[in-house]
């Protein structure tokens, strides 16, 4: 249950710690829709915490060190929650719910921004189809990148 | 599908029930109910909470040695199914179930074979104890012979007696004070004071 300011860890390599939720990219007047965001949902995020990037590293090569350290305070970024506190039904019947809110950051096509995840991620990753991942659907890589999907 | 066991209170979860809890370290915690989980919440260590499995078996209470435990285990080998192997499997598991009750009954009076000896002791005790209260009632309804019960009688009367001279006695002091409350209108001065010991 992401809405509006509602806060994420990140668990990516980005570099950002802590988001704060903009927007759920979802249409909430259609009528099964929550207009909160859970696991699978897109949001747009603000950083609120990132971790501080080294000064000499971006002196040296600002452009050549790809994707990592990147992402600053105050940054606006799209991300996909990929962990969430709010009790989710499994179409299997059971429950599963998780310690923290967390999320996993984007590009403006949809692909991840980091190389890397750390900690679990939930199996609804799983349902969303379509994506240029192919065969994993949407959030193929995250579920790959992953150490566990829960 | 699974039939899960509660990390709480080790009862069998079966699919549709409880919740399933994941820590950020990946380890999963499933719970049959949300007492079970609130008591997770609330850090409770299970073999410290006297109504779980955990904390039976920590404490003798149930049987934890069986070689009837060992039909009941996770194996993570897919078996291709057979219809054969299940009739024998579902024969196979009410004949354990027999003899898991047989055993478990035979550790419980085993467990509770000292305690007749004990329960004996204590009783006889209580009776020691308390041996005005269970003394036979037919010497209780002779005891009291006749000169007994002229003082009882006397006691009943003397009681009568003095209900009644209290009654009076209040009459008169209620006449008194509220002489007194006029009296004492006219001389303030030590008013309080009569009708306090008045009452009286």
């Amino acid at each position: 249950m992401i809405g509006l300011k509602g806060l994420l860890n990140v668990i990516d390599n980005t570099g950002a710690l802590k988001v704060e939720c903009i927007n759920v990219l979802k249409v909430k007047t259609r009528l099964k829709s929550t207009g909160t965001a859970t696991v699978g949902d897109e949001i747009v995020c603000v950083v609120n915490k990132a971790r501080p990037i080294p000064a000499n590293e971006v002196v040296k090569n600002p452009s050549s060190s790809s994707n990592i350290q990147k992402i600053r305070k105050g940054d606006v970024r799209r991300a996909v929650v990929v962990r969430v506190k709010k009790t989710v039904q499994r179409t299997d019947g059971s429950v599963v719910r998780f310690d923290d809110n967390a999320a996993v950051l984007l590009n403006n096509k949809g692909e991840m921004l980091g190389t890397r995840i750390v900690g679990p991620v939930a199996a609804e990753l799983r349902r969303s189809k379509g994506g240029a991942a192919g065969a994993g659907g949407r959030w193929g890589k995250i579920l790959m990148l992953a150490p566990k999907v829960v | 599908m699974r039939i899960e066991k509660c990390y709480f209170c080790s009862t069998n979860v079966y699919p549709g029930h409880g919740t399933m809890f994941v820590r950020n370290d990946a380890k999963t915690f499933r719970f049959c109910s949300s007492k079970c989980h609130k008591n997770f919440k609330m850090k409770r260590n299970p073999r410290k909470v006297r109504w779980t499995k955990a904390f039976r078996r920590a404490n003798g209470k149930e049987m934890v040695v069986d070689t009837t435990f060992e039909f009941e285990k996770r194996r993570n080998v897919p078996v291709r199914y057979d219809r054969e192997l299940v009739a024998t499997t579902l024969k196979a598991m009410e004949r354990v179930a027999e003899i898991k009750a047989k055993r478990e009954k035979a550790f419980w009076k085993n467990r509770m074979s000292g305690n007749a000896a004990k329960n004996a002791r204590d009783a006889a005790l209580s009776i020691e104890k308390h041996i005005e209260l269970v003394q036979p009632r037919s010497a209780t309804t002779t005891m009291p012979n006749l000169e007994e019960k002229e003082k009882i009688r006397e006691k009943i009367k003397v009681r009568a007696a003095g209900r009644k001279a209290m009654a009076l006695q209040q009459i008169e002091g209620k006449d008194k004070s509220s002489k007194k409350k006029r009296e004492s209108r006219l001389i303030p001065s030590g008013g309080g004071m009569g009708m306090g010991m008045n009452v009286d």
